[in-house]
């Protein structure tokens, strides 16, 4: 009986991001005049996952105010964190070629649009909400042995990446010191995972700018771990390989390309993973709508399945990511023992 | 219009979302290692360490239990022995003791029964001489009424001896 109401509880939740969307039927269109369906419902989809300047908390039947985040920092050009270095930057619309990535190329161009998004509130919602759990988890013995269910989920996870994450990969001596960063990550990122997965809210993970920023801050640890593990020249050292000295300029080549790609292959595939999967999630649904209401038959089991592997694949890139950045810093930290087992040196 | 601008609003990267991610997540960061795993892992690590000790101290504390069950066994086996090997030596000693008394009784035995056979001998040896002194008197004292005067007494005190002496050999054993 639990199973079944758990089930309906799962429906029911999806029906409540999915319902609004395509049965209110375009609130926020701006007069284009009759849509087909197909299109309207990619529109949607297109702007639940696209990060904006607003915030809208989607319901059925109710259509509550859309909260512009952005309004509040500024509202024209020029005001509070909306900067414009070059008059009329921001209003100017980008070229044709500079579509894909817009807001970089305004940036150049002199609009330096510092406003928190919807992706912001949703990590700060998340953020409340990591710490709303943590506080509930809070609860010790005397012993120190968590008392409550919050507290040893937050315990076991912890411990999780402390042992499996950053010791496996760090190893036993260097691993905790790196045990808070890869728990910040790891919580970071599996609790804006999760929120994105209430339905009505947003996931911030699923945009280029948050798994951008947030391997950015893997890079520099990852960079930081090998230069105070091998010093700086036996950073540089690494970077030419052990090589015959004909082949370092190759060598180089690779291993900088190498910098930059680990961390690159981080954001696409923390990136690529949220947007996807909620996207395929809308499709789905989007059928009853764009087919046939029979649809519903097929889509609705199956979105509640890939719901399930979202719930899944929430915690999974979590893990990942934070594997990962461990492997990066374990092969910086592994640089350093490495380059003084050579010259035995006191350390 | 509208479809193309959104299709491309997932790529768009915006460099104020990104500062953004990195105040949030660096104040998250700061936050949570000073409040929440600097605590939580400190407190799991002290608690790792009791138990490492408490396994530690609870071998510790066997292997001496063991060790002095080890102790007191043998403690009990060595009274015992020393308890048999006394029970041994007093039945030693008792029975030497018995046999020394029992030695002594029969040789002070054995003793009374010799002084009272040398008593006896010579009760008897003295008796027969007394019968004998008795008798000689008595033949005298006879012979002096039988024969009165008539015979000189030298003469008769050597018939008279002669017949004691006969009369003693004709008593055997005596």
């Amino acid at each position: 009986m639990k199973r079944v109401w758990t089930l309906l509880a799962v429906f029911a939740a999806t029906s409540v991001v999915v319902f609004p969307a395509f049965a209110s039927g375009g609130h926020d269109e701006h007069g284009e005049g009759p849509k087909d369906k197909a299109s309207e419902s990619s529109e949607f989809i297109l702007h639940h996952v696209a990060d904006d300047t607003e915030f809208e908390f989607e319901l059925p039947f109710v259509h509550l105010p859309a909260i512009h985040i952005a309004e509040f920092f500024g509202k024209e050009p020029g005001q509070g964190l909306f900067i414009e270095r070059e008059p009329g930057a921001c209003s100017k619309p980008v070229e044709k070629s500079q579509e894909a990535f817009g807001s970089i190329f305004k940036f150049m161009n002199g609009c330096w649009d510092l406003r928190p998004t919807k992706a912001v509130l949703s990590m700060w919602i998340a953020m409340a909400l990591l710490g709303f759990v943590l506080f509930l988890g809070r609860k010790r013995d005397q012993n120190g042995v968590p008392q409550g269910t919050f507290a040893n989920i937050v315990e076991a996870l912890l411990l999780f990446v402390r042992d499996e994450i950053a010791v496996a990969n760090i190893g036993k001596e260097e691993g905790p010191k790196y045990t808070p960063y890869l728990a910040s990550v790891f919580f970071f990122v599996m609790t804006v995972n999760y929120l994105g997965l209430i339905p009505g809210f947003f996931t911030a993970t699923g945009v280029l700018g948050v798994t951008i920023a947030l391997s950015v801050v893997t890079f520099v640890m990852t960079q930081l771990a090998g230069l105070r593990s091998a010093g700086p020249v036996g950073y540089v050292a690494h970077l030419f390989g052990d090589v015959p000295v004909w082949m370092k300029p190759l060598m180089f080549l690779v291993e900088f390309l190498g910098l930059f790609t680990k961390p690159f292959a981080l954001l696409v595939r923390l990136f690529a993973n949220m947007l996807a999967g909620h996207m395929v999630l809308f499709f789905i649904l989007s059928l009853i709508f764009v087919v046939n209401i029979a649809a519903a038959v097929v889509s609705v089991p199956l979105a509640t399945g890939l719901y399930m592997l979202e719930l899944f694949v929430a915690l999974l890139q979590a893990y990942i990511f934070t594997l990962l950045t461990a492997l990066f810093i374990g092969q910086g930290v592994a640089l350093g023992h490495h380059h003084h087992a050579d010259d035995h040196a006191p350390h | 219009m509208n479809s193309l601008v959104l299709a491309s609003s997932f790529t768009d990267v915006k460099p104020g979302l990104i500062i953004w991610t990195w105040i949030t997540f660096i104040v998250v960061m700061l936050v949570l290692r000073k409040v929440a795993w600097g605590p939580l892992l400190r407190s799991v690590e002290a608690r790792e360490k009791n138990i490492v000790s408490a396994i530690d101290s609870a071998k510790r504390e066997r292997a001496e239990a063991e060790k002095l069950l080890g102790e007191q066994k043998s403690a009990i086996a060595q009274a015992r022995q020393e308890a048999a090997d006394q029970v041994r030596k007093t039945q030693a000693e008792l029975e030497k003791f018995r046999e020394e008394l029992m030695g002594k009784a029969r040789k002070e035995a054995d003793d009374l029964k010799a002084e009272a056979r040398r008593t006896i001998d010579e009760e008897r040896l003295k008796a027969i001489a007394d019968i004998k002194g008795e008798a000689v008197k008595l033949s005298l004292q006879i012979a002096e009424k039988l024969i009165a005067e008539k015979l000189d007494d030298s003469r008769h005190q050597a018939m008279a001896q002669q017949f004691a002496v006969d009369l003693s050999k004709k008593t055997p054993n005596a």
